[in-house]
């Protein structure tokens, strides 16, 4: 009778204080998903709750960002077809599927998306190249490309256009996180906002990129270092390609020992370029002309390593204060005379000469499409930088007094964009997160709890850590000029150029073929051996992960163990040398 | 665990919705158990009863144990979404048996093992369902590879499970628990055994009964519901479901 009544009180309570619209402190606004981050990871999370049926009934989720949002969902793009952001992601077919799974790829702008048929990627150092290309590894629609090279404001505004028409999902945009508390272990997380709102959590998720406060509150730790390397964006324009060539859908990107460069397809006239490199280099070149920087472009993509490295020293020597300035002349000499002295032909496409000449329809050099076409200039204001590193959580889930907390996309794992994975990482954190949470929920778990989360980390970290390694390894193997080494991996990248399989594997592993056929837990009603079967056999693969932790553990026993025996034998020693004296 | 055996629960009830009527039942409904009264005897710390709640059962938790009771209270009093549909009460399934109160599921997940009087307690669970209502038991077989698993292992050897927990003695096979429903009747009159037929090897017909083997997983640490007739899948833990005939012959 007394639990009757106490009830009954409860949900008098709820009712009358407005569940979800009006939350004070006093009254914290119940939610079962509050996700903290309106980026692409956090947008795509809500999008992907929201698309599922069963979740959008039963969960009440709220999106909280500090910065305007609706920056975002207006975002003018009908001032020229022309201009493109600097911010650009290639969009895995993986992760389209994904994105047309939950309905929210219909409101990205695919006529300012570009598909990528081809790659090609060679040695700075050695000109070993290899190339992939979307019609030789197997694809059932080549023609869609291997990947999409999206605008991370399309991107974003597209899931923010379907996030706004699906019920259900409050976003409450210029709102920042003041706190997060927890009233003891397990408790469901209290996040403090600046407006005196204060929201009560069953499963609080951190998309809020690299400095997560969610990972501060629930005290993950993280691993990881800074490269000595800057990453410098820019949109470029150029000519377009001619009827002899292939339409501007490759992307090229060469490795210099300074990090690597790349030029990504936007339009036929417009691409986006990324390139890592040393930090001095990269505020040297966003101080410099805008002219000079796409002068250095070019010549990054074309010239020998010795030459770059004088150019690069130019630029560095000038931007310091005792250092005289340097003209857009004064490098376009030098770039000549350069050219010039490594007996460039002035016909071919190695060559810059055609920067200052107007624009040619003639028959293009037969190498043209083995470098990108030339930049003439880089759209105003898009020269940015930004720091670049790798970090890695130590786990995905919050325990103890962090307890109901979830990591994804940044705020977990930050990559060296060399492979351009990173935004993929994070969206297959959110496909995965929000199928975990669709089980649990139709099962009639507690979304928030340890157990029910744990699928998530099981299939994603050690998924995400295979990319984030493999791209480290790589951002390191091709920052030396040692000249072995620099043969080896020319040998071996021109092996592997020459194997198909190989190749077509590694563009799996990518992320260009997505699963066929939807799979559904639910419907799957007799279970099914077959799928048994797999799953113990893709446990298997996970003993790897573990094997590799039980391995340290018995090494730090063991380290421990000799140092233990070490002592003793010298306390041995000393002592029966003293017994001896 | 407790997932597999919600996946099964929700699975039986799809399936038996879809043989009932011909209207089609969407497999992926939050919340199937809405309407129904639902009995777990045994609740322990709510962990079944709990998850019943949240897939709309107006879901009542039995246990023996007061401070079971207490705690599956304490663990529900913070989630605000159980307070509607959940209760727990410090009885006995025949304490419950004495009320005219009867439920369309009775669950009692890990409880069978632990009882003196099985053939009474299986008809105390029997006799507290309403016509065509639903069973649902999860225990664990008497067969030596039960033995090595939750008695040497989890008790003797790792000690994940205090010793004394279980009695080898007390392990129910499958088949014996098909036997029972083979004979066992409902007090009313006319009414039929709840299993009037088998295939060959004793395993009933799927509008009847079912048993699915529970097995763990040690690599992904989780539990794996096993499919139908796989085998030895359920020499070891496994869940039966069995359905009470409908009033009307």
């Amino acid at each position: 009778m007394l639990r009757a009544s106490g009830s009954k009180a409860c949900r008098v309570i709820r009712r009358t204080c407005g569940r979800w619209s009006s939350t004070s402190a006093s009254h914290p606004g119940e939610y079962d998903v509050v996700i903290v981050g309106g980026g692409p990871a956090g947008l795509a999370l809500a999008g992907a709750l929201g698309s599922k049926q069963a979740l959008r009934e039963t969960l009440k989720i709220a999106l909280v960002e500090a910065s305007d949002l609706s920056k975002v969902h207006d975002w003018n793009t009908s001032t020229s077809p022309d201009t493109f952001s600097n911010r650009v992601s290639s969009l895995t077919n993986v992760s389209q599927a994904f994105l047309k799974g939950i309905g929210a790829w219909g409101e990205v702008e695919s006529n300012r998306t570009a598909a990528l048929e081809e790659m090609q990627v060679w040695d700075g150092m050695s000109d070993a190249r290899i190339t992939f290309s979307a019609a030789e590894i197997g694809l059932e629609h080549p023609e869609e490309g291997m990947a999409r090279i999206t605008e991370n404001l399309n991107l974003q505004r597209g899931l923010l256009r379907h996030i706004r028409k699906t019920p259900g999902i409050d976003i409450l945009d210029k709102t920042k996180v003041q706190s997060i508390t927890s009233e003891g272990t397990g408790q469901w997380p209290l996040v403090h906002l600046d407006n005196n709102q204060t929201l009560k959590a069953r499963l609080l998720v951190g998309a809020d990129g690299l400095n997560s406060p969610v990972r501060t509150f629930a005290q993950i730790p993280s691993f990881g270092w800074m490269y000595d390397t800057h990453g410098v964006v820019a949109t470029m324009h150029h000519a377009p390609r001619s009827a002899f060539e292939n339409p501007n859908t490759t992307a090229y990107q060469r490795f210099l020992p300074t990090g690597p460069i790349a030029f990504l397809p936007l339009s036929p006239t417009v691409s986006s370029l990324v390139w890592s490199t040393k930090p001095a280099l990269a505020s040297a070149l966003k101080a410099c002309d805008p002219s000079i920087v796409a002068r250095m472009i070019n010549a990054a993509f074309r010239l020998p390593e010795v030459s770059l490295q004088y150019l690069h020293d130019r630029i560095l020597s000038s931007h310091t204060s005792s250092g005289t300035p340097t003209s857009d002349s004064d490098i376009r000499d030098e770039i000549r005379w350069r050219e010039q002295s490594h007996a460039i032909d002035p016909h071919s496409a190695y060559s810059s000469s055609a920067f200052d000449a107007p624009t040619s329809s003639g028959i293009p050099p037969a190498d043209s499409q083995m470098v990108p076409p030339l930049v003439k200039s880089l759209q105003p204001g898009t020269v940015a930088s930004f720091p670049l590193r790798f970090n890695h959580t130590e786990a995905y889930i919050g325990e103890g007094k962090g307890a109901r907390t979830v990591l994804v996309g940044d705020a977990a794992h930050t990559i060296h964009p060399l492979a351009g994975q990173g935004l993929n990482l994070g969206l297959g954190d959110v496909e995965c997160l929000a199928r975990c949470i669709e089980t649990v929920v139709l099962a009639g778990g507690d979304i928030g709890s340890y157990t029910a989360l744990l699928p998530y980390t099981q299939e994603r970290y050690f998924e995400n850590h295979k990319v984030m390694a493999a791209c480290d390894k790589l951002h390191k193997l091709y920052s030396t000029t040692l000249p072995p080494v620099v043969w080896a991996r020319s040998m071996g990248l021109e092996v592997v150029n020459e194997l198909d399989s190989i190749k077509a594997a590694l563009m799996m592993t990518a992320g260009s073929t997505p699963a066929t056929g939807p799979s559904n837990a639910a419907l799957n009603v007799n279970g099914g051996l077959g799928q048994t079967v797999f799953n113990v056999a893709a446990s298997g693969f996970q003993v790897f992960a573990t094997a590799n932790k039980t391995m340290q553990a018995v090494q730090t026993g063991l380290t421990s163990a000799a140092t233990r025996a070490l002592q003793a034998a010298a306390k041995a020693a000393t002592g029966s040398k003293g017994e001896g004296k | 665990m407790n997932p597999v055996r919600m996946q099964f629960i929700r699975e039986k009830l799809v399936e038996t919705a879809l043989d009932d009527s011909e209207h089609k039942v969407d497999p992926v409904k939050p919340n199937i158990l809405a309407g129904l009264d639902v009995l777990d005897v045994g609740c322990g710390g709510g962990l079944l009863s709990e998850s019943l709640a949240r897939l709309g059962a107006r879901t009542l938790g039995v246990d023996a144990s007061e401070s079971n009771i207490a705690i599956a209270n304490h663990h529900a009093s913070q989630d605000s979404r159980l307070r509607d549909n959940l209760t727990y009460k410090h009885t006995s399934a025949e304490t419950l048996l004495s009320q005219p109160k009867r439920y369309d599921v009775v669950c009692s997940m890990e409880v069978l093992e632990h009882v003196d009087n099985p053939t009474m307690f299986l008809s105390t669970c029997a006799e507290l369902l309403k016509p065509s209502g639903h069973l649902f038991l999860s225990t664990i077989s008497r067969t030596p590879l039960a033995y090595l698993l939750t008695i040497f292992l989890a008790e003797k050897v790792l000690g994940k499970v205090s010793e004394g927990t279980h009695t080898y003695s007390k392990y129910i096979k499958p088949s014996e628990l098909i036997e029972y429903f083979q004979k066992y009747r409902s007090p009313s009159p006319n009414s039929r055994p709840w299993i009037t037929r088998t295939y060959e090897g004793g395993l009933p017909t799927r509008t009847e009964a079912e048993v699915r083997g529970l097995v763990y997983n040690p690599l992904q640490s989780n539990w794996i519901l096993a499919p139908r007739g796989a085998w030895g899948a359920t020499d070891c833990n496994y869940i039966l479901w069995v359905r009470k005939p409908g009033s009307s012959p």
